[in-house]
């Protein structure tokens, strides 16, 4: 069964995602999830489960963050909170909190979500041992690999099939040292817009922003695997992660439309070559015009990475 | 008198055999070094089985540990034959694993039981309950990420008994480690898999873009100075104290790339540090001769990282690179004949007559002397000492013994 998770920028967005027939929320807070394109409220958690389920959707919670002491102690009422409302699942990446899960009998069921980390299907059939029940995959896997590693894992894998990925996470403000090495006051705010660029590739533009959880630098362009659904379905690869942290408003509902698209048309067995080339172009069309798109680690040979 | 009994170990690299000798009779109570697959250091000096045995025997004979560093992050393949080489690892008696790869801490707990694992620092693990997790599946410690604070890590040892390791000396990843894949990106080398590029090094462009595509340079300073991600590395020896009272089991010294220079140099200034304070620690004070002598081996500015708050600009490396005095190794004393006073030097770079030289040895023993005279190993009168490895004799203004190494400032 494929399902498309999508994160959302607000609660009429969420609603909107819901209607154009994606599978799954995927929200939470930005104390206890990562590079999230807002943060929701209590409240709006309600608000968007509740909504969800009457429509027969389902919610994952990001409380994938890395925790120190202090969110490792805040986090349990979150924790509480999520299983009272009965969102359908959890993204973990810090294993402190399967830990606390089971010292504190919290029933929820958790996805696996360590990024960069989540390399080979021992690893994650090592997480599934202990409760998990999938895993998103990290980006530098490629198609090769994946291959291989789907066949050897028996949960559904998470993969992101459109929007930005993350390379980097440094605790450090870099980009308010930089600035203030420098003396100038830009404003913390435009740190979304922000790029830097390889002093050997001029032409190079890797996101860069700061929030609570530190810096965070995203690869040069953002993903596109529209035309490798097929084969991801083939290969069981069927939990397809939409992420609009960059990708504003409609354009990104716009994006998600688009996807199920074509996620109905390989479940009908309809999906051909004109269908694809048609959703990529409106695709093009909604994607930001600063923002490159390609296949990121999909493509490359495993023996060109040393 | 209060005295500490239980000290903790100080932990050393070594990325060859020899480096592993230097650092155990320099004080060190465990190394840490690299075998043939499953590292981080693919260019760093890593071990045989035969030498690994060798070192094994040298370090039981000195009381002191040998660790493996295993901690890649596998990707499909990688972990092959991990199986027989943990079980080797356990046959030739290395006294711990650092692995960070749950399919290799599986692998490993599988295969070679018996075979102690420390969790490595690129899992990351900053808090309490995640120490609790590892220390439930099994493992006998936990190296902190090194963006925990000092009263984290009070807090951590007041709620888990699994062993803590913190890193105490050396350089620094910038980011979260095992979190950065700028290396796999910007140069098609795996940074968890020991390709690692160092791309946070570099120097980038920092600007915005507008929906046209158009770019605009948020660069400042006069000379503009370029973005970077470059992080000045770590020295704690001014607290030892903290470091001690708060129940770190282990404390870490960075560098399996690093010279014998460095190694000897840095484990002996934190051997004596700690041991002064544990022998007395009501009445103990830093001694600025300790920080003095990390100096001479430093390649970056020094700060204490996180354990004392988030770094600022002033723990990066902006600006116009600080001169910092350099000093050459030059060579080894390979033998003392305490008669005629006359110490046999290996030679490690060039060195002569007229210059001011430095012998330091284990114990933290010092002595400067101007070179006079020397011979060759024949007893030939000779200038300088221009070959790698050759053996020279002169006579020294205080005791030496074999192992003492010699430096000198760069000119």
């Amino acid at each position: 069964m494929i399902e498309l998770i999508t994160t959302a920028e607000s609660v009429e967005q969420a609603k909107a995602l819901i209607q154009a027939d994606i599978d799954m929320l995927y929200i939470g807070e930005k104390e206890f999830g990562l590079r999230l394109p807002t943060t929701f409220s209590r409240e709006e958690l309600i608000e968007m489960t509740t909504y969800a389920h009457e429509h027969g959707k389902k919610v994952r919670v990001a409380v994938n963050a890395i925790m120190h002491n202090n969110r490792i102690k805040s986090v349990i009422p979150y924790l509480e909170f999520l299983q009272e409302i009965e969102v359908d699942s959890i993204t973990v990446g810090d294993p402190g909190v399967i830990h606390l899960m089971k010292k504190n009998a919290l029933h929820l069921p958790y996805v696996f979500d360590a990024q960069t980390l989540v390399t080979s299907a021992r690893q994650i059939n090592f997480w599934v041992k202990r409760g998990a029940i999938s895993a998103v995959l990290a980006r530098e896997i490629p198609y090769l690999e994946l291959k291989e590693l789907a066949s050897g894992v028996s949960v559904p894998l998470e993969i992101l099939v459109y929007g930005a990925t993350c390379i980097h996470q440094s605790k450090r403000p870099l980009v308010k040292n930089y600035f203030g090495f420098v003396g100038s006051d830009v404003s913390t705010k435009r740190q979304r817009g922000l790029f830097i660029s390889e002093p050997k590739n001029k032409d190079t533009h890797y996101s860069i922003y700061e929030d609570n959880h530190g810096t965070h630098i995203f690869a040069n362009n953002d993903i596109n695997l529209l035309d490798e659904l097929q084969v991801l379905n083939d290969l069981g690869v069927t939990e397809w992660k939409l992420d609009g942290i960059y990708t504003k408003g409609q354009d990104f509902i716009s994006i998600a439309k688009i996807f199920v698209k074509a996620k109905t048309a390989i479940e009908n067995e309809e999906w051909n070559e004109a269908m694809l080339e048609e959703l990529n172009k409106q695709l093009l069309s909604f994607h930001p015009g600063e923002r490159g798109l390609d296949k990121g680690f999909y493509e490359k040979d495993p023996s060109e990475i040393q | 008198m209060r005295t500490i009994t239980k000290k903790p170990e100080v932990l050393a690299p070594a990325g060859t055999l020899e480096k592993l000798k230097v650092a155990i009779t320099y004080g060190a109570d465990a190394v840490y070094i690299g075998g043939n697959a499953y590292g981080l250091r693919s260019r760093a000096g890593n071990f045989t089985y035969d030498e690994m045995r060798e070192g094994v025997a040298f370090a039981n004979e000195h009381g002191a540990k040998v660790y493996v560093a295993a901690n890649m992050v596998t990707h499909e393949g990688d972990a092959e034959g991990a199986g027989d080489f943990f079980r080797t690892l356990r046959d030739i008696g290395i006294h711990a694993v650092i692995v960070s790869d749950p399919a290799l801490i599986e692998i490993c707990a599988t295969d070679a039981p018996g075979l102690p694992i420390h969790l490595s620092t690129q899992a990351s693990a900053t808090n309490y309950e995640t120490l609790n997790f590892w220390k439930e599946e099994g493992l006998e410690r936990v190296v902190l990420a090194r963006e925990v604070s000092m009263d984290e890590i009070k807090e951590m040892r007041r709620n888990t008994d699994v062993e803590i390791e913190a890193f105490i000396h050396g350089a620094m990843c910038i980011s979260y480690s095992g979190r950065c894949v700028l290396s796999n990106h910007m140069s098609h080398r795996d940074a968890n898999r020991g390709g690692c590029s160092q791309s946070c090094r570099w120097k980038y462009d920092l600007f915005e873009m507008d929906t046209t595509d158009e770019k605009h340079s948020l660069l400042g300073g006069e000379p503009e100075e370029a973005f970077s991600m470059s992080a000045v590395d770590m020295a704690m020896i001014r607290h030892i104290p903290d470091l001690v009272e708060n129940g770190i089991d282990s404390l870490k010294i960075e560098g399996r790339m690093k010279s014998i220079h460095y190694v000897s140099t840095v484990s002996n200034v934190y051997r004596k540090a700690i041991d002064a304070y544990c022998a007395n620690p009501d009445n103990y004070e830093f001694q600025q001769e300790w920080e003095d002598e990390l100096w001479k081996v430093a390649q970056r500015e020094l700060s204490s990282g996180f354990y004392y708050g988030i770094p600022t600009e002033d723990e990066q490396l902006f600006g116009k690179k600080r001169k910092i005095p350099s000093y050459t190794f030059i060579g080894q004393v390979i033998d003392y004949d305490e008669e005629t006073q006359v110490a046999t030097i290996e030679q490690r770079n060039h060195f002569g007559i007229g210059d001011e030289i430095e012998f330091y040895g284990p114990g933290f023993t010092h002595h400067k002397q101007t070179i006079n005279t020397m011979t060759d190993k024949d007893g030939n009168a000779i200038d300088r000492a221009p070959h790698a490895l050759m053996h020279v004799k002169m006579k020294v203004t205080e005791a030496v013994k074999p192992l003492d190494m010699i430096r000198k400032l760069k000119a």
